[in-house]
C-alpha cells in the first residue's frame, strides 16, 4: 500500500499536536511497511528524514515573501494576511506534484491541506481521509471563528471518503456542528512514543507548576495565572511557569503583573527539545487548562515524565487517562484545590504518576498506525 | 436438615461534602446529598422490602425467622430523614422473628487501629439496638464481615455468643460453609461463614442474562438449598440487594415474596437465626484467620480500603487523631464518622479502570478527588483541634 500524506508541520520545526501526529503516524507506517509519501511545506530547517519507507517532498513556497526580501521559498509567515494565499498555493503545487497517481489513499491533515486532497480524489479516484487534529471554533476558542475555514472543513468533511477525529468529543462535534455523517466519522486517539521521557524519577520536589502549550486562548493560559494566585493565597513557596509563544504573551505578563504573582512567574518562552523534556521532569504537577482540546498530546508527556496531571474536562485525553485529575477549565478555585493538594501529599503525587504512567502502556504510535491502516482498508 | 439463615446489612454512610482547602464554616457531610441517597433508598428499596418482610411474617408465621446488621450511620440518617423506615423496622423487630445484630455503630474500620475504640463503637451500637428496638444483641458481624483471629477473641471477650465472616476458601480449604465454626483461640463463640456462592446468586447473578441458571427462580433456589449438605447455609445479603442493586423490574421482589413458601415445602429445610444456629448446632472445626479478611471483591482481604498509600495515608493521619480527640469530645462524634470504611473506599484505585461495583454509589470523580476531600476535612479538623500542624511534606 502507498500513502500519499499531506500535512502542514514536520518536526524539527515548531509544531504542535499535528506536526507530532504526522511525524510519528509516517514514521510507524513505514515501519509497518507501508510506503508514504510526504508532502510538507517547506520551511527554513529542513525536516527529519531518514525514516524507512517515507519520501519527504518539501513543497517550496512560489509567492514571494515581502518578509524575506532575499527572495526565501518558504511557509513561515504564520498566520497573517496572505495566509490564505500560501495555503492555495501549497495546495497547488501539491496538485502539480501528485496528481500522476502513484499512491492508493490520500490522506490529508486539517484544513489547510484538504483542497489539495480533494481536488487529487477528483483526479484520480483514490479514496480521501481526512484527519481533523483541530476545528476551527476548537483554535478560537469560540470566539469570532473564520466563517471561510469553517467552509473549507464543511467541504473536506463532506467529500472525504473517511474522517477520523483524536477524540469522541471532537467527532460529536463534527456531527453537531459540521453535520457530518456519523458513519464516516472514526476516533483514533492520540499516542505518545513514552520511551523518549524518564517515566518515573525523583523529582527534586520544588513545588514548580507547569503549563505547556500556545499562549492563545484556547489553551486557558488566564485561567492558569487565576489557578496560580488562589494557590499562592495559602501556599507561598510556588513556582509557576508558562512555557509557550503565541499572542496573548503580553497580555498575560500584564494579567501576572496586575494580579500581583509575576514574583511567582515564569514565563519561559519557546522550549527546545531538550528544555522541554527537563520542563516536565522538573515539574510537580502538569496542567492543561484548555478551553478546547481535541486531544492534547502535552498531557500524555507530562504523564511519561512521570509528573502529576490536572487536565480539562473538555480535553480528549480525558477520555483515555483515569489516573489524573479532571477539572472545568474555568474553576480556577477547584484547579488551584487540586495543585495545592498534589504539592501536599507525597502519596497522592506517586499514586497518581504511578498509575498513569501504566496507563499509557496502551497508547503508543504504534497502535495510532495500526488503526490508521485499518481506516484506510475501510476508506 | 439444614437451617436457612438470612441476615441482611443495613447501612448508608454519611457522605461528605465537597470541601476545599478555600472552604471555610462548610459542614463535613452534605446533608442534602444524605437526604437524596437515603430518601431513593428508602423508595426503592427499604420500605417495599420491609413491607414484604413484614406481610411473610404474618402469612407464614414463626417458621419464617432472619436477622439484620443495621450501623448506628444508618439508623441516624432514618431518624433524621425518614422515620417511616425506622418504624417498620420497629415492627420488624417486634414480630420476634427477626434478631438485630451487633457491629460498630460507625461500620468503621476501627478493628484495624485501636481495640479499645473497636470497643467503645460495638458498645455505643448495642446501646443504641436496646434502646430503639429493645433487644440486646448475641452476635457480632464486623464491618465488611472483617474478621481475624483477633477480632474473634475480642468478640468472645466482650461476652457475644458468635461472630460473621465470608466462607471463603482461604480459611477453609475442602471443608463446607454450611456449618457452624470455632474461631482459634475461642472457647466459646460460634463462626457463621457466608455461603458466598449462594448469596452472590441473588446479590450479583440474580438479574445476568448472561449467566448459566438465569432466570433465577424461587423454587429453583430452594431446590438448590434442599440439596446442599451441612447444618446452615448463610445467605447474607446487602439489604439494597432488593430493589436498589436488583431493580424492581428484575423481579427480585416476586423471587422475595415466593421464597419462604418453596423453601418451606421442603421437609429438610428451615429457617433460623445467626443465634438460633448456635444454640442448634456444635461447632464442627476451627477456623484459624491470622491476616485479616473481608467480604469485599475477589481478595477477600481488606485492599479495598487500605490497599494503596493514599488510604494508609488518611487512615493513619485520622488514627493519629485518637489522643487529641478524646481529650476534647466537641468532635468525638465528628473523628468517628470519618471511620466509616465508605470513605476509603472511595480511594480505591485497584478496580478504577473497570468501572465495577466500586462505582456505585461513589460520589466522586476519582480515587484521587476523594482522597483530597477527605485529607482536606482531616486538615481543617486538625486546625480546629488545635493541633499544631505546620505544613510538614508527607
Amino acid at each position: 500500500m502507498r500513502v500519499l500524506v499531506l500535512g502542514w508541520e514536520f518536526p524539527p520545526a515548531k509544531t504542535g499536536g499535528l506536526g507530532t501526529h504526522c511525524y510519528e503516524l509516517v514514521r510507524n507506517l513505514g515501519r509497518k511497511g507501508i510506503s508514504v509519501l510526504l508532502l510538507i511545506p517547506k520551511k527554513s530547517e529542513d525536516a527529519r528524514c531518514n525514516l524507512q519507507n517515507v519520501e519527504i517532498v518539501e513543497v517550496g513556497s512560489l509567492l514571494s515573501n515581502p518578509y524575506n526580501p532575499k527572495g526565501s521559498t518558504t511557509f513561515e509567515r504564520g498566520y497573517g494576511w496572505n495566509f490564505f494565499d500560501e495555503v492555495k498555493a501549497f495546495n497547488e503545487e501539491c496538485v502539480a506534484l501528485a496528481s500522476t497517481g502513484e499512491f492508493d489513499i490520500i490522506h490529508c491533515h486539517d484544513w489547510m491541506t484538504i483542497a489539495a486532497g480533494q481536488e487529487l480524489r477528483k483526479r484520480t479516484g483514490k479514496p480521501l481521509v481526512f484527519t481533523i487534529h483541530s476545528t476551527e471554533y476548537d483554535r478560537t476558542a469560540n470566539l469570532y471563528p473564520f466563517k471561510n475555514i469553517i467552509d473549507v472543513e464543511k467541504r473536506g468533511i463532506d467529500e472525504a471518503d473517511l474522517v477520523i477525529t483524536v477524540s469522541k468529543n471532537m467527532k460529536e462535534q463534527l456531527i453537531e456542528r459540521y453535520e457530518a455523517d456519523e458513519e464516516k466519522v472514526t476516533v483514533i486517539y492520540n499516542g505518545v512514543d513514552y520511551l523518549r521521557f524518564p517515566g518515573i524519577t525523583e523529582k527534586d520536589h520544588r513545588n514548580i507548576v507547569l503549563f505547556l502549550g500556545r499562549l492563545t486562548n484556547q489553551k486557558g493560559p488566564d485561567f492558569f495565572l487565576h489557578a496560580a494566585a488562589k494557590v499562592l493565597q495559602k501556599e507561598s513557596d510556588v513556582l509557576f511557569a508558562v512555557s509557550g509563544q503565541g499572542e496573548k504573551l503580553p497580555e498575560l505578563i500584564g494579567e501576572a503583573i496586575k494580579i500581583g504573582i509575576m514574583d511567582h512567574v515564569v514565563f519561559t518562552g519557546y522550549l527546545s527539545e531538550e528544555e522541554l523534556l527537563r520542563a516536565y521532569e522538573m515539574a510537580d504537577v502538569y496542567v492543561m487548562p484548555s478551553v478546547a482540546e481535541p486531544f492534547g498530546i502535552t498531557a500524555l508527556e507530562a504523564i511519561a515524565s512521570g509528573t502529576p496531571t490536572i487536565v480539562s474536562k473538555k480535553a480528549g485525553v480525558s477520555e483515555k487517562i483515569n489516573h489524573c485529575f479532571k477539572v472545568d477549565y474555568w474553576d480556577t478555585y477547584d484547579i488551584a484545590n487540586k495543585i495545592i493538594c498534589v504539592l501536599r501529599y507525597h502519596v497522592l503525587r506517586e499514586c497518581m504518576r504511578r498509575n498513569s504512567l501504566k496507563e499509557l502502556e496502551d497508547l503508543g504510535w504504534d497502535t495510532v498506525a495500526e488503526q490508521t491502516i485499518e481506516a484506510y482498508r475501510r476508506a | 436438615m439444614a437451617s436457612v439463615c438470612f441476615y441482611f446489612q443495613v447501612h448508608q454512610p454519611k457522605r461528605l461534602n465537597k470541601f476545599t482547602v478555600f472552604s471555610d464554616n462548610v459542614p463535613y457531610f452534605d446533608d442534602d446529598k444524605n437526604r437524596k441517597y437515603l430518601e431513593r433508598a428508602a423508595m426503592k428499596c427499604y420500605l417495599p422490602t420491609n413491607a414484604v418482610l413484614l406481610d411473610l411474617i404474618d402469612d407464614v408465621g414463626e417458621e419464617f425467622r432472619f436477622a439484620f446488621s443495621l450501623t448506628g450511620v444508618f439508623i441516624e440518617q432514618c431518624e433524621k430523614y425518614s422515620s417511616e423506615v425506622l418504624e417498620s423496622l420497629k415492627q420488624l423487630s417486634d414480630t420476634g422473628n427477626v434478631e438485630i445484630l451487633s457491629e460498630t455503630y460507625y461500620h468503621s474500620l476501627a478493628a484495624l487501629f485501636s481495640l479499645e475504640e473497636f470497643e467503645k463503637q460495638t458498645i455505643l451500637h448495642k446501646n443504641m439496638i436496646r434502646d430503639l428496638f429493645n433487644q440486646r444483641p448475641k452476635v457480632f458481624r464486623n464491618t465488611e464481615a472483617m474478621y481475624s483471629n483477633e477480632i474473634a477473641k475480642t468478640i468472645e471477650r466482650l461476652g457475644y455468643d458468635g461472630i460473621i465472616t465470608e466462607g471463603h476458601e482461604s480459611i477453609l480449604g475442602w471443608r463446607s460453609p454450611n456449618y457452624l465454626y470455632r474461631p482459634e483461640g475461642c472457647k466459646r463463640i460460634g463462626a457463621l461463614l457466608r455461603n458466598y456462592k449462594l448469596s452472590d446468586d441473588i446479590a450479583f447473578r440474580f438479574s445476568a442474562a448472561r449467566w448459566g441458571d438465569y432466570p433465577l427462580t424461587a423454587d429453583k433456589y430452594a431446590k438448590w438449598l434442599s440439596a446442599c449438605e451441612g447444618d446452615c447455609i448463610n445467605i447474607f445479603l446487602d439489604y439494597e440487594t432488593f430493589g436498589e442493586h436488583q431493580w424492581k423490574e428484575t423481579g427480585i421482589f416476586e423471587f422475595l415474596e415466593a421464597l419462604p413458601y418453596e423453601i418451606l415445602r421442603y421437609g429438610n429445610l428451615d429457617f433460623k437465626t445467626p443465634s438460633d444456629i448456635i444454640e442448634s448446632y456444635k461447632a464442627v472445626g476451627v477456623i484459624d484467620v491470622p491476616e485479616t479478611i473481608s467480604w469485599a471483591d475477589i481478595q477477600r482481604d481488606t485492599s479495598a480500603w487500605l490497599e494503596n498509600d493514599m488510604q494508609r495515608f488518611a487512615f493513619e493521619q485520622l488514627a493519629k487523631l485518637e489522643k487529641s480527640v478524646k481529650s476534647n469530645h466537641e468532635f468525638l462524634h465528628t473523628w468517628r464518622l470519618l471511620q466509616t470504611s465508605d470513605h476509603f473506599y472511595y480511594m480505591c484505585t485497584k478496580w478504577f479502570e473497570d468501572g465495577d461495583v466500586h462505582k456505585y454509589f461513589n460520589p466522586y470523580d476519582s480515587p484521587y478527588d476523594a482522597f483530597i476531600n477527605y485529607m482536606n476535612i482531616l486538615q481543617d479538623l486538625k486546625r480546629r483541634l488545635a493541633v499544631k500542624s505546620k505544613r510538614i511534606d508527607f
